[in-house]
């Protein structure tokens, strides 16, 4: 369990103090409350109070914070990690843990670093967790933290986590990569992702389609034309017809035109929208 | 399946007697009640939760939605499912965020999210044989809250951003993604989004004039509510409607709804822990008038003439749990437009904060009522204790307002143009003739560029100075500016320092043109101008940027002042980033403010009287380096350094509200927003810097440096610290941006 200590009191004393006039969020709240809504096990209780006490300046709920970014459950290690991020002091403590883990953890112990160091946005974690993504031990759990804290991070010095992960044996890992790679900051082209248009799970697909339509990648047109009319996923084809909207290639008519008429209301009308936007 | 529904009896009761009526008219002049004339209600279903405790949350996902219908509006009715159970497997698992019933009353167009794995998307559905089609929109963004505009256009607010490339601004609390307004056609063509503001737009209502009325929330530093807004229906045209300057009921008005023109009912709450659920209170934004029994409130709106009455004096309109028998509402439709009106209501009882809730293994159970305001009483008409009901509203045609839209004009080139006719004519503040040399804008940015979750110890945003336009001799200015981007104002005399601060965002659409009459001048009087062509006009608008795209809107290594765009403290951890105060401090101020106790570097000490702590102090100290060792271990880095913490302070709200005491030589050196009221710039009182350089100083005291014995700074380092004040003393800017850095 990570233990920031007691020489933290005087640090905390000093960083907190440094916090900024709350107005009319983030007032109130305690060590106490923070305390029984952890006992109540309630997600949303506990959610409510760590975010009740964004500004206090709270030596005693350092350490129950410190646990929480331990939780099982995502959203309360995500709330956690967001209430050490406005504390750039104790962030700082914490990560230097948790890029430890990275390397030698097992997976719930990679997957709560993964959380902690994507959430407050630690870049310097961007090599380990590189490094990490091509290790063989890991769970699916601690491969999607990883994905998610490349996502976060929103850095393409995390691309290598993404398209590593595009190859994982897990559909979720996999559509979880490929939703990221479009939100990088600067990302040039969703070539990565046009072979995922091909993926087994229809999930993926449906997110690659996305993507590609998100991003103009030309490059993806055959493969979308095709799913547009053949795949046997209305979601799928629905967002196949939508990213040959936004490819705005003329050569998609025909088959557009074909989806327009499709047994499903999803794709229906979006492939009429389509259409109009092709040049 | 059978639903199980409360009894509700007592409201079956009620529709028979009191005048409220079960359908169809009266005869022989009977009162049939506010329901009287109508049929049917239309009424969303949301299978109970608890994670929507902030106002502007969006997310949410529980599978089971449905839009029911209700004919006639009582007890005995038959509620009927016209969502989605018939329109195909693929809505097995639909969420319904929002609905809004069309003109003719034909058709519903709702945000729905299909599965987890999916977003909201925009979907339409037609009443008279129930298919549901989409709309067309970004698989990959949502798309909530929609509403018909006349024209056969739905306006919506989404993440999906309008400027390619960008991020989407994250809120203030850096937890969300903020969403903005935009439209669309209903056969999915033409989708535009709007300009944006720094953190949410949400909840928008279309006015009986053709403007659309929603909640923005506004956070520029000590300022962080949410207020009403009008916009025209090509998003442009943004203008306040209510609650700002502190003139509000309550923290945040949300789902404001009209109820006759100038008049509105809306959700008066806190931003958070209430389930977007508070009081209701009537707003009259006008003078009050009185039509056979319709009030309304359409001449000279304004917030200075705003007033409201509330019409559920028990229900808090803060964050705390509210009382049995008490609770909140979620939302209301007028019925009528009388004094007191009679509203559909979905409401709550009980103690609903998200909290308290959740601690309990419990939600709150919003059912639908007819409240009688007059009275103050509530009528049941349908609570389903498995699901939300809200949303409620008569299954009526309606007229549809006019399509309301401003010019735009092509020659701007896709920038916006802002200025105004006189800047001196303020109600906010008074000017000295003169006095104001130029308007400074600043972009505003939030975390999403890359940044860690603070910008500094002041809680400001991320800001870029785009320039300063000057003032003319008539009081006129303009500026051309990027489009769609946050921006605000500052007026800035001669030495570069603001005079009076905006304090809020605002923002423009490409090819428009948005000329104040002053700074923030009245909203009903006239702004009178000297006959002819301004002067701004013939002097030609001050090029502020307007086409430089954003990663280029950042200088990390100005050489002049009018050059200096980010105002970065300090260099990243291995020297990466650039730094524009600290070389300042490094040059001029640490041989002598280095840290040690002296004269020179006076001390405080931080005290809990309690002992629970033991006390710390801080020494007055320039230098660029992190926190000590014995104040925090530098892991990487990413604390703030010694200088900021010097120059920012710790604040003393956080220091009265913990107990906490200090003794010994506290101040706080540099103010957010307040150049000159700032001890830094006052003791080194800078020169004059606009329209030129000169020896003229802004204080009557004695320069730091000069006293000293010392070269002073030159006029770009003076502007740096000027603007280091002014834009939020803010640690980080584009130019140390981590997320530019490459690891």
């Amino acid at each position: 369990m990570k233990n920031i200590g007691t020489k933290l009191a005087a640090v905390a004393f000093l960083a907190l103090a440094a916090m900024p006039a709350a107005t009319y969020a983030g007032r109130g709240g305690s060590a106490a409350a923070i305390e029984a809504a952890v006992a109540s096990t309630s997600t949303d209780a506990i959610i409510a109070e760590v975010e009740r006490a964004e500004y206090l300046l709270c030596a005693d709920c350092i350490q129950t914070l410190t646990s929480l970014t331990e939780d099982s459950r995502f959203a309360v290690r995500e709330v956690a990690a967001w209430w050490f991020a406005r504390r750039p002091m104790l962030k700082d403590m914490l990560a230097g843990q948790f890029l430890d883990d990275l390397q030698t953890g097992d997976t719930t112990k990679v997957r709560n670093a993964a959380d902690f160091l994507g959430r407050t946005r630690t870049l310097t974690a961007l090599p380990q967790l590189r490094a990490a993504i091509h290790r063989s031990d890991l769970g699916t759990e601690a491969r999607l933290a990883l994905v998610r804290a490349a996502g976060f991070m929103a850095h393409t010095g995390g691309n290598e986590v993404l398209t590593t992960a595009m190859a994982d044996p897990d559909a979720g890992v996999r559509a979880q990569a490929v939703v990221a790679w479009r939100d990088m900051l600067g990302q040039k082209t969703a070539q990565p992702v046009v072979a995922l248009l091909g993926d087994r799970d229809a999930n993926v697909r449906a997110q690659a389609a996305g993507v590609a339509g998100g991003m103009i990648e030309q490059s993806a047109r055959g493969m979308l034309e095709t799913l547009v009319i053949q795949d046997p996923d209305s979601v799928v084809r629905r967002n196949a017809a939508w990213a040959l909207g936004q490819l705005g290639n003329g050569a998609s008519r025909a088959v557009l035109q074909q989806a327009a008429g499709d047994q499903s209301g999803l794709v229906r009308g979006v492939a009429k929208a389509a259409l109009a936007g092709l040049h | 399946m059978k639903h199980l529904i409360k009894s509700i009896a007592i409201g079956a009761a009620l529709f028979t007697l009191g005048g409220i009526g079960c359908g169809g008219g009266g005869s022989g002049g009977e009162d049939t009640g506010p329901l009287g004339n109508v049929e049917s209600l239309i009424i969303l279903q949301r299978p109970k939760r608890n994670d929507t405790g902030d106002i502007f949350q969006y997310t949410s996902y529980v599978a089971g939605a449905r839009i029911v219908q209700l004919s006639p509006p009582t007890a005995a009715g038959k509620l009927t499912t016209i969502c989605c159970d018939k329109a195909g497997p693929e809505y097995a698992k639909i969420d319904i965020q929002s609905y809004d019933l069309s003109f003719d009353a034909k058709s519903i167009v709702f945000a729905g999210k299909l599965s987890d794995n999916q977003t909201y998307g925009l979907f339409l559905l037609q009443l008279a044989d129930g298919s549901v089609t989409q709309i067309a929109t970004d698989p990959q963004r949502d798309y909530v809250s929609p509403i018909f505009l006349p024209g056969d256009r739905v306006m919506f607010t989404s993440n999906a951003v309008v400027e390619a490339g960008a991020p989407q601004h994250r809120d203030e609390y850096e937890r969300g993604t903020t969403i903005q307004l935009g439209r669309v056609n209903i056969d999915g063509t033409d989708l535009e989004l709007g300009p944006r503001n720094l953190s949410h737009r949400t909840a928008p209502n279309l006015a009986s004039d053709g403007r659309v009325v929603f909640t923005q929330w506004d956070h520029l530093g000590p300022e962080n509510s949410g207020h009403l807004m009008f916009v025209n229906q090509d998003m442009q045209e943004l203008r306040e409607g209510y609650g700002k300057e502190g003139t509000g009921a309550s923290n945040s008005t949300l789902k404001a709804r009209e109820i006759s023109p100038g008049r509105y009912v809306a959700i008066a709450t806190a931003r958070n822990r209430t389930l977007n659920a508070g009081a209701l209170i009537d707003i009259r934004l006008g003078t009050v008038q009185n039509d056979n029994g319709v009030v309304s409130a359409p001449l000279n709106q304004s917030e200075a003439n705003a007033t409201y009455h509330q019409l559920t004096p028990d229900v808090p309109m803060d964050n705390s749990p509210s009382a049995d028998t008490v609770g909140r509402y979620y939302d209301a439709f007028p019925l009528n437009a009388k004094d007191k009106p009679d509203l559909l209501v979905s409401w709550a009882d009980g103690p609903v904060e998200s909290g308290v809730l959740a601690a309990a293994g419990l939600s709150a159970n919003f059912g639908v009522y007819l409240y009688d305001s007059a009275h103050q009483q509530r009528h049941p008409i349908l609570d389903d204790p498995a699901m939300w009901d809200i949303f409620a509203r008569p299954l009526q045609t309606r007229t549809a307002p006019n399509i309301v839209g401003s010019a735009q004009d092509p020659k701007l080139a896709g920038q916006t143009l802002i200025g105004s006719l006189n800047v001196y004519t303020s109600t906010l503040h008074t000017f000295n003739p003169g006095e104001i040399f130029g308007v400074r804008v600043m972009e505003g940015f939030s975390s999403e560029e890359g940044f860690p979750e603070m910008f500094g110890t002041t809680e400001f945003e991320g800001h870029a100075n785009l320039g300063v336009a000057r003032v003319q001799a008539d009081g006129s200015w303009s500026a051309k500016i990027p489009a769609n981007v946050p921006v605000h104002l500052q007026t800035v005399d001669i030495f570069g320092m603001s005079l009076f601060n905006e304090p809020v965002w605002f923002s423009g659409r490409p090819g428009e043109a948005r000329l104040c009459g002053g700074c923030h001048e009245s909203r009903t009087a006239t702004t009178n101008v000297t006959p002819g062509i301004l002067d701004t006009f013939a002097t030609g608008a001050a090029q502020l940027l307007g086409n430089t795209p954003r990663a280029q809107r950042l200088q990390p290594a100005p050489t002049s002042s009018n050059a200096i765009v980010g105002v970065s403290w300090g260099v990243l951890p291995g020297g990466k980033g650039a730094a524009l105060v600290q070389p300042i401090f490094d040059a001029h101020c640490i041989g002598c403010h280095n840290g040690v106790p002296g004269p020179a570097n006076p001390s405080y000490t931080i005290t809990d009287p309690t002992g629970a702590m033991a006390p710390v102090t801080w020494t007055f100290d320039l230098t660029g380096g992190p926190l000590p060792a014995n104040m925090s271990v530098a892991a990487g880095g990413g604390a703030f350094s010694k200088s900021y913490f010097t120059m920012a302070g710790p604040n003393m709200e956080s220091i009265q509200r913990n107990g906490l005491m200090i003794s010994g030589d506290f101040k706080v050196y540099m103010n957010p927003e307040d150049a000159r009221g700032s001890l830094v710039i006052k003791k080194l009182n800078p020169k004059q810097m606009f329209p030129a350089p000169s020896a003229t100083r802004a204080f009557a005291t004695a320069a730091h440096l000069v006293e000293q014995g010392q070269a002073d700074l030159s006029a770009q380092e003076f502007y740096t610290l000027i603007l280091a004040a002014d834009m939020g003393v803010n640690f980080y800017s584009r130019e140390n941006n981590p997320g530019l850095s490459i690891y």
